[in-house]
């Protein structure tokens, strides 16, 4: 326990912490900027997307911001988990703990509870942040603010939330893994972002091999419609919410084996 | 069989990395409530005796006794005893001097609040201890790597360059602080390069070279038996020299250095430095310098067959030139005064 509180105080002032949840929370306070600032053009132009005005219009924000957060947040997580278990050898400090006798398992499995736990309350921040930004964007574009109360809305996004935290957590966890066995934040971020990107193009040409992969699982597991992938992959066969959880389960777990696995042999050098 | 006497044992300890040989047959004997300087020159094994004794690496071969009890790979608890600071200081540059602290308090032994301060006073950082790691300097890091190695208490401490880069009333802090330890019992093992700096610290001292020890016993003892007479001959007459100086001495007491053209050290007491000149005079080759001493260094160079020295294209030679900075001392000529000089 002491070891996951640490691991927590170590990542709450950390800027990659900052800066990814910044960063997600600050782009979408300015889409909805940008939202409102247009708002002229976009209801009245010829050939503009009316649902633009979704992004500010409850109910229906609701689900505009889990799948804005999750589609990014995705990316991020997977550098951000990367960026955690690379700076344990880059900066020799798993080296440290692992000499004062502490379990090399234990040690990165606490640390990427801690992360978990971040990405959750990040998660939470971000939608927060993004609710607030909608609902002012609203009250200045003149559309009611009824919709937040929506029952069924509201009573929908406990659901919504701890999936897209389950697959948040997944993508982090291959970020995770993948920095662990390179030792290295760069390689982990590297690998992290060519398999996002490389499934999607994957995709096109292997859509039945494709929908087991990390992040069209995590799209899946929440709904399909978050575009975790960042093209969402609609051609591929269709998965059920809770089949898809379960494969995204999977990886986690398998992630976090890989990494301690790796940890616990691995000959710490350098 | 274990010697409860020690703090630390190796008995025919092995390493390799791929087809290079790191530890070949390392026996260390690390008695207990002693300063044990571990010296070597570079790429001698030093480090990785380091990591296999803190459980970083394993060894392929061998055996280890910390603390009167053997270490292996299931072993970790027995680190909860030890304290150690292997190469470089490990921090997150984020955090302060006393959140680092903290964070490795968290891991193995557990580590009662207050002995934070009570280390940060020990080495002097106590009024920086707020400072975010990434503004200390080199010897600040330095320092609080040794608070970190010391805040389990531990009966062992092992630590890997520990003077680097502290000031001088740093190192002098830091020896007393080693002298101290040991004086309470503790055992505290320190590979150094600063070889001036080991004589003065240290009780016992293990030289290795190539994975191997190639002595170890007292400092006391090694300096009084062990002196070393560095002869200079003709280039030319080495060899004859060198057969010459093994039929008064030992086969493995006379070392040509292969740095240094004509220059021999002979493993003798210097009391019997004219004897040695004596019988290279009989064989009419006359010597054009001569050298006695018994510091650490002279028995060093001698042991280790190193001697660092610089062309004159200015590079160093005799020394592993991708093994990183050299520690002055190494660099420097023979450190006593001779006793005797020629020419």
């Amino acid at each position: 326990m002491r070891l996951f509180v640490s691991a927590l105080r170590k990542l709450a002032p950390r800027m990659a912490t900052l800066l990814t949840f910044g960063l997600l929370a600050g782009m979408l306070v300015l889409i909805d900027v940008a939202v409102v600032a247009t708002r002229g053009a976009v209801e009245g132009g010829p050939g503009r997307p009316g649902n633009v005005l979704a992004l500010i219009t409850f109910p229906g924000a609701y689900d505009q911001i889990l799948s804005f957060i999750l589609g990014l947040g995705g990316l991020f997580a997977v550098i951000y988990g990367a960026a955690i278990a690379g700076s344990e050898w880059t900066w020799g400090t798993l080296k440290t703990a692992v000499a004062r006798g502490e379990s090399r398992s234990r040690y990165l499995l606490a640390t990427f509870a801690a992360i978990a736990v971040v990405l959750a309350v990040g998660f939470l921040f971000t939608a927060l942040v993004g609710v607030i930004a909608a609902a002012l964007g609203a009250s200045v574009a003149g559309i009611g603010l009824s919709g937040m109360g929506d029952r069924a809305a509201l009573e929908a996004l406990p659901e919504h939330f701890l999936r897209g935290w389950v697959a948040i957590t997944e993508t982090a966890a291959l970020g995770f893994a993948v920095a662990t066995l390179a030792r290295s934040q760069l390689a982990g971020i590297g690998v992290g972002i060519a398999v996002y990107f490389g499934e999607t193009f994957a995709g096109l040409f292997l859509p039945d091999v494709v929908k087991y992969m990390p992040f069209h699982l995590a799209t899946a597991a929440v709904g399909g419609s978050t575009g975790f992938a960042p093209v969402p992959s609609s051609s591929g066969p269709v998965m059920s919410t809770d089949t898809a959880l379960v494969l995204v389960a999977v990886w986690l777990l398998a992630s976090l084996a890989v990494a301690s696995g790796f940890g616990e042999r691995a000959e710490i050098t350098g | 069989m274990i010697d409860p006497s020690l703090a630390l044992a190796t008995r025919g300890l092995r390493k390799s990395y791929g087809s290079r040989l790191a530890l070949d047959g390392l026996d260390l004997s690390v008695p207990s409530g002693v300063v044990y300087g571990f010296l070597g020159p570079n790429g001698a094994g030093k480090t990785t005796t380091m990591r296999v004794l803190t459980g970083l690496i394993h060894a392929d071969g061998g055996a280890v006794e910390l603390l009167g009890r053997p270490f292996t790979r299931r072993d970790r608890h027995r680190l909860f005893d030890v304290g150690a600071l292997v190469e470089s200081p490990a921090f997150y540059p984020y955090l302060s001097g006393r959140d680092n602290l903290r964070a490795l308090a968290a891991s193995g032994a557990p580590t009662p609040g207050r002995r934070i301060d009570e280390v940060l006073e020990i080495v002097g950082l106590r009024e920086r201890a707020s400072d975010a790691v990434s503004r200390y300097s080199l010897g600040m890091k330095q320092r609080l790597g040794i608070a970190g190695a010391l805040l389990n208490d531990p009966a062992l401490l092992l630590l890997d360059e520990p003077s680097n880069g502290l000031d001088p009333a740093g190192i002098v802090a830091i020896r007393e602080t080693f002298r101290h330890l040991a004086s309470i019992g503790k055992t505290v093992f320190v590979s150094s390069h600063l070889l001036a700096e080991v004589q003065q610290m240290a009780d016992v001292v293990g030289i290795i070279a190539a994975g191997r020890l190639v002595r170890e016993g007292s400092m006391e003892d090694l300096l009084a038996s062990e002196g070393v007479v560095r002869v200079r001959v003709q280039p030319g007459e080495v060899a004859t020299a060198s057969a010459l100086l093994v039929r008064l001495t030992a086969p493995d007491r006379v070392t040509p250095s292969p740095t240094e053209p004509g220059w021999i050290s002979v493993q003798v007491a210097p009391s019997r430095t004219a004897e040695v000149n004596r019988s290279l005079a009989e064989a009419g080759i006359y010597a054009s310098g001569l050298t006695s001493g018994n510091d650490l260094e002279e028995l060093f160079l001698a042991l280790t067959g190193t001697m660092g020295s610089a062309d004159p294209d200015g590079t160093f030679t005799g020394i592993d030139p991708s093994a990183g900075p050299l520690a002055p001392t190494e660099l420097a000529p023979t450190g006593l005064a001779p006793t005797e000089v020629l020419s």
